[in-house]
């Protein structure tokens, strides 16, 4: 019982500071002209708040051709050894197609960073 | 924040921007892009008096407590505020660092209220026509257009940019219509301001381009060489930029200009211009506006640097090339 209370004593006395601190250290809200965007002077037309398109389907491309690809090596990794030069052929040719996919998603500009 | 001198923000007009770049290599300041990072304001060159509300924006961004230093500028009416500052680059330097500590704050021009009230139609000021909940703070919600490139509907934002831009030329104020960092529309407002002739030369012209894709150490070397001797060839310092592979970070066939140069192809004549010791060739950008619709915001950017502030004026100047409308 003891405990509680000088545990509660405690974490009131913390809170009355922080709220002490946070009403001592003026005021909270900037004025309106410098909660404004910065676009060199000029001011937006519409909110910001808005969706625009990330084109899903180019980030798809990348998580196939390098996530994808580690999930089928993993089983191909244990089943190397038994199978021989058959699955290493046919590692090629997964890997071949995959690369495909990455020359084309190069040539879109996917690995640029913006 | 800057590591260095004191972060300032230059809001440029005319005639100034050579003796700008003089005042970024001084060690007591440090040049920052937006007047949050500053913590004093400095405006130089002469004003447009259209800019006054503009200038009156950039303002009110400082933190508090805001400095204001006049340099080779006159004061717009109303501006009573901040000091005017010595004309020598040195001098204005360290008199700019002093402010950042001296000042005592200025209050702001304009009105601290929401820019446009809230126009809902509930008590509370919530609710309004259509999907979107009406026009919160009398500002419509972006709204759905088609995109240039794939006709995707998506949201579109108009926005005023300039004149204080710090990657753009000073005094250029475009209407643009942005989807992502497509651009979709660009109407010019207003054509930069002329510049000093230090701004002119082929070195400072580069040194633009450079700061823009991130190389300021050879921008400031280039800004030595020209405030030494802008006339004498620099065929080290042109060897040097190509060396960084400026030319080929410069996507290729952007914005083909009336002679059928390129971005790439006007800042390789620059860097020869450079290494000749002559001025660069000229270039005619043609239609600006056209030229900027469809490219995604860095591109533009680039466009802009590739051109010398002289090719825009002139190219803004005839009324016929102001507006472009994308296609969609």
């Amino acid at each position: 019982m003891e405990a509680l209370l000088t545990a509660l004593v405690l974490t009131g006395i913390f809170v009355a500071l922080v709220l002490a601190a946070y009403r001592a250290s003026g005021p909270r809200c900037s004025p309106w002209p410098q909660r404004l965007p910065f676009l060199g002077g000029g001011e937006a037309d519409t909110h910001a708040w808005q969706r625009y398109h990330v084109r899903f389907y180019t980030m798809t491309l990348v998580f196939i051709a390098f996530e994808m690809e580690m999930m089928f090596m993993y089983p191909w990794a244990v089943v190397f050894v038994e199978e021989g030069l058959k699955a290493l052929a046919e590692m090629g040719m997964f890997l071949a197609i995959l690369s495909l996919g990455i020359l084309y998603g190069w040539r879109e500009g996917i690995f640029r960073w913006q | 924040m800057a590591v260095g001198g004191t972060p300032v923000f230059v809001a440029a007009g005319g005639g100034v921007l050579g003796a700008v770049e003089a005042l970024r290599l001084e060690p007591a300041l440090t040049l920052v892009a937006t007047p949050r990072a500053a913590q004093v304001l400095v405006v130089a060159g002469e004003q447009r008096p259209s800019d006054r509300i503009a200038l009156a924006r950039i303002h009110a961004q400082l933190f508090e407590p805001r400095a204001t230093v006049w340099w080779r500028a006159d004061r717009p009416s109303g501006f009573d505020f901040g000091t005017g500052a010595p004309e020598s680059v040195s001098d204005a330097a360290a008199f700019i660092s002093a402010q950042a500590t001296q000042s005592e704050g200025e209050a702001i021009l304009l009105d601290d209220g929401p820019p446009n009230p809230w126009e809902g139609v509930g008590p509370y000021g919530q609710g309004g026509n259509g999907m979107m909940g009406g026009t919160p703070y009398g500002r419509p919600m972006a709204m759905t257009t088609d995109d240039l490139r794939d006709g995707l509907a998506l949201d579109a934002y108009s926005a005023t940019f300039g004149p204080y831009l710090t990657q753009w030329p000073p005094g250029l104020i475009m209407e643009t219509t942005l989807q992502g960092d497509v651009i979709q529309s660009v109407r010019i407002v207003e054509a930069p301001l002329a510049q000093d002739l230090l701004a002119a030369t082929p070195h400072l012209e580069l040194a633009r381009l450079l700061r823009l894709l991130e190389l300021p150490a050879l921008a400031d070397r280039l800004v030595r060489a020209a405030l030494a001797d802008p006339a004498r060839a620099a065929a080290g310092l042109a060897r040097a930029v190509r060396w960084t592979g400026l030319l080929a970070a410069i996507p290729s066939a952007l914005a083909r200009d009336e002679s059928g140069g390129d971005v790439r192809s006007r800042t390789a004549g620059r860097l020869d211009a450079l290494s000749a010791g002559r001025p660069a060739d000229p270039a005619a950008p043609g239609d600006l506006a056209a030229m900027l619709i469809g490219l995604e915001w860095h591109e533009a950017a680039l466009v802009l640097a590739s051109f010398s502030i002289d090719e825009l004026r002139g190219a803004i100047a005839s009324p016929a090339v102001r507006m472009a409308k994308g296609a969609a």
